[in-house]
Parts: C-alpha cells; structure tokens; sequence
C-alpha cells in the first residue's frame, strides 16, 4: 500500500511542474517511488505540452530499483479529452546501488513506448467522472504486456479542496487473442489549491 | 461554439454512438466465442497460480527425480511450444535424431505443448515425447492451461508445474509455472528458497521469458514488480540462464553473468525468429555452456 504526496506547479503561464514522493507502508517498507517533471506549454488553445519527467522507484526488500526518463507529448483537455504519447527510457538497478536515482547505465535497461487518453464523460459544478488508458503517471511507466485502464473522479468538498479517487487495473496480454486481468487498484486522496 | 442550449443535444449524441460501439463490441465478442471451441467458463474458473504452486508445493503430483547421467559430462537439450494442433504435427521427429547424434541424455519441453489441450492433443504430444526415448521434464504453458481442464490434463501427463531437480549433484534446474504470465507470492518465496542453495550451476527453466534487450518484444511476464524482482533475485544468487519458451525462436541477452534466452521452438509452421530449433546445453570440465541448434 502506497502513502503518496504530490505537488503541481505553475510559475509562468507556459510551464508546469509537477513533483511526488509515496511511501511503501506493507511490503518493501519505505520509500517506494519519486517523481518530478516539466512540461513546457507549446499551444494553450489545445494545451498541447512537451513533458520530461524523471521517475525513481525501489523495492527495498529486494535491494532493486529502477531510474526512468520519460519524454511524452501531451494534449487537452479538449472537449473533455486528454492525450499523450512518447518514450521512456527504464534502468533497472540491482544490488548496492538501488537507492540511487543517479544510475543511469545497466545491461537490463530497456525502451519502451508511453501512451493516454482519457475522455472526462461527466462535468458537473461539484464533482467529474474520467475513464480511459494511461501507461504512464507520476510515479510509473508501465510496461507494453499492460494495457492499463483507469477511472477517477474527484467531489469539491469546499472552495479550493477535492476529494479525489482512482480505480484502475491493466489488461495483460499473454498470447495472440488471449488476455486476462491484472490486480485492481483503489486510489483516494483529497487534492487541495492553493 | 456551442450555445448553452445545444450542449445537451452534443452529449446525447456521445451517448448514442457509445451505444451503438457498444453493441459491434457484443457482436464481435459472441462472433468470436462462437467460433471458438473453448469453454470460457471453465477457463475463467481455472486455477490460479496461486492454487497451482500450492497443490506442487504439497507433493501432490509428486515431483519429478533427477536422470542418471555422467557427472562429469553430460548433455541436455531445452526447447519451448511444440504446439500441436489439429493436425498433430511437430518437428520432434527431426530433434529425435538429434539425441543419439549428439549423445543427449535428456531434454526440457517449456510449455505450449498442445495448441488447445484437447484430450487427443494431450495424448499425441504425450506419445511424441515419449518416443524420443530419453528421461524428460516439462513445465505448462498458456495453451496448455487457457482450456478446459487444462491444469488437469498437464498434472496428470508430466507432474508439477513448477519443481527443482538437481542433476548429478552439479546443476541444479528449477522449473517455474508462468502460465498466467505471473510467479505470484508464493512461488517466489518457492523459488527463492530454491536460488539460495549455492551448492549449483543454477538454472531456471519456464514459459514466460522476463528480459528480451534494448527493445523488448510484448509478450513477457507483465508486472513491472515482479520483473525487476525476478532480475534482482537471478543476479544475486547468480544463476546461470532464465531459459523461456512462449516466443517461437532464439533470442539472447546477457545482463552480467546471467543468460536471458528464449530457446527456440518446435512449433511447426512459420516462428517468430529463424527456424525450428532447441538449446543443447553441455556440462564438461565443471562449466556448462550453451548453443542453438537449428533443425534444418
């Protein structure tokens, strides 16, 4: 189980920056994951962003971890869609080095594609539904076996406060025709402006 | 732009065209079961890993012993997805030859060894292996699990799906059940249990490759965690190969000392890699070692 805090950030008009660090509560106690991101605004008409963002995750009872660069191209929201799509390059570290976000080389690192879209269906005053497919978040980049679906919502609960959720799981391919489910995640949190 | 009073008309069409996706999406699905064989039913109500390892892990079907061999040399040959369908074909005729050319003592089929499992499939991939003539050991594979009764039929023919052997007291084989495309919890507790003999050459023999290069190929086991683990746990206790069937070819990386093959195939027909082909695997001068053997 995750305990996660996150921050967006937006100094100037045309850049966004985004920052997470989650904890592993259960299994693999401590640190868990750590994110941090820019994304340059291209075009405010369809919110069109490039984004380069830096992920560092680790499983301390394992004694392994994982460095990543992300680069994505993300659009919207437009009539309640979003998008993106781009790369991400993972470095698996194994060994003493697995708590430093600063490996950058390993036999076992690997490419592979990031994608999402997600259509926000329901805008009210107080509350909203999204559903849709994102391989990619803060703190993650998943990888192509996984076609990961989501749904989140969030409820205003006062002026500048929400309550956010997130449910989500992963469609697994194992062969040509033949999938099956991945594990059902719940995610809920409150989201505060300030 | 929209006005305030068209906007509802905008959603209501959204809606209608979700509903008419919808319903293609239904046609489709019951096209496509329709034109199966399978009994989805019994496929979704299969036993999961979890069920699996635990039934191998109490002794019920009862584990495979070691073959006798040379131990100071001997030979042994791994290959994945004979596959065979309807029409019961498979290149083990050509590997059957291959044994007493190259002095084989026994030989590892990795999963996939029907296409659906059917009970005449089970039985002649049974005799086709049987005919070889030399000691085996087999793991299951999703076309051997994803049908009806297909733990059943595979536990009954070859045994546990996931088990150790040690073999002349110089390598040790651990077979994994990666069916699901998953270890699961227990299994990896199995299995690390069995990497911290450090007596052994290890090497672990299962369906579902985890490491494929640079830029990887879709079909590995899919949990980001249980990957890294995997890899973690191979180059702490130094294991020797992680050899997979599931992808019809040879492909080999090496990360460090360790081995990451997928060891060819005997499935007949057209393979995702090069030819039909197996791993021969030599332990001679307390080392072993590996080459591809394409069946021309």
């Amino acid at each position: 189980m995750l305990a996660t805090a996150q921050a967006d950030i937006s100094p100037f008009p045309l850049l966004k920056i985004d920052a997470g660090v989650s904890f592993n509560l259960f299994q693999n106690i401590g640190l868990g994951a750590a994110g941090f991101g820019l994304g340059a605004v291209i075009l405010r008409s369809s919110g069109l962003t490039f984004r380069l963002a830096g992920q560092h995750q680790q499983w301390n009872d394992w004694n392994a971890g994982e460095n990543r660069w992300l680069l994505a191209m993300e659009a919207g929201p437009l009539y309640g869609f979003d998008a993106g799509a781009g790369l991400v390059r993972r470095v698996p570290v194994f060994g003493d080095e697995y708590r430093s976000p600063l490996v950058w080389s390993s036999g076992a690192a690997e490419w592979n594609f990031l994608y999402r879209l997600r259509w926000k269906f329901i805008q009210r005053e107080n509350w909203w539904l999204r559903a849709g497919l994102s391989s990619y978040d803060r703190f993650t980049a998943h990888n192509p076996q996984q076609l990961p679906i989501e749904a989140d919502g969030a409820y205003r609960l006062k002026d500048n406060l929400e309550l956010v959720g997130l449910v989500s799981s992963a469609i697994v391919g194992l062969s040509g025709g033949l999938a099956s489910f991945h594990e059902i995640e719940f995610d809920i949190g409150v989201r505060r402006a300030f | 732009m929209l006005s305030r009073s068209s906007r509802p008309q905008a959603s209501s069409f959204k809606l209608r065209a979700s509903i008419r996706g919808l319903r293609f999406a239904v046609c489709g699905f019951w096209l496509v079961f329709c034109a199966c064989e399978w009994d989805f039913w019994a496929i979704a109500t299969r036993p999961t890993v979890e069920d699996r390892v635990r039934e191998n892990l109490s002794g019920e079907p009862p584990a495979h012993g070691p073959v006798s061999v040379n131990p100071d040399s001997f030979r042994f040959a791994v290959f994945g997805d004979p596959q065979i369908g309807h029409d019961y074909r498979s290149s083990l005729a050509r590997f059957t030859q291959e044994t007493a050319d190259r002095h084989i003592d026994f030989f590892c089929a990795l999963g996939d060894l029907t296409n659906d499992a059917t009970p005449d499939e089970v039985d002649s991939i049974k005799a086709q292996l049987d005919r070889v003539g030399i000691p085996y050991y087999a793991t299951i594979g999703n076309h051997d699990l994803f049908q009806t009764d297909g733990w059943q039929r595979f536990k009954e023919n070859y045994g546990p799906s996931c088990y150790p052997v040690v073999i002349a007291n110089r390598i040790k084989l651990i077979f994994l059940d990666t069916a699901d495309g998953t270890l699961g919890p227990t299994q990896f507790d199995w299995f690390e249990s069995e990497l911290q003999d450090s007596r052994f050459t290890k090497v672990v023999l299962t369906h579902f490759p985890v490491f494929d290069g640079d830029r990887p190929i879709m079909w590995r086991l899919a949990s980001d965690a249980e990957r890294v683990k995997v890899q973690s746990l191979l180059e702490r206790y130094e294991v020797f190969a992680w050899c997979a069937g599931h992808i019809h070819g040879l492909r080999h990386t090496q990360v460090d000392s360790v081995h990451y093959l997928t060891c060819g195939a005997m499935a007949p027909g057209t393979l995702d890699y090069g030819n039909p082909g197996y791993l021969l695997f030599t332990f001679a001068n307390d080392s072993l070692s590996w080459q591809f053997v394409e069946l021309n």
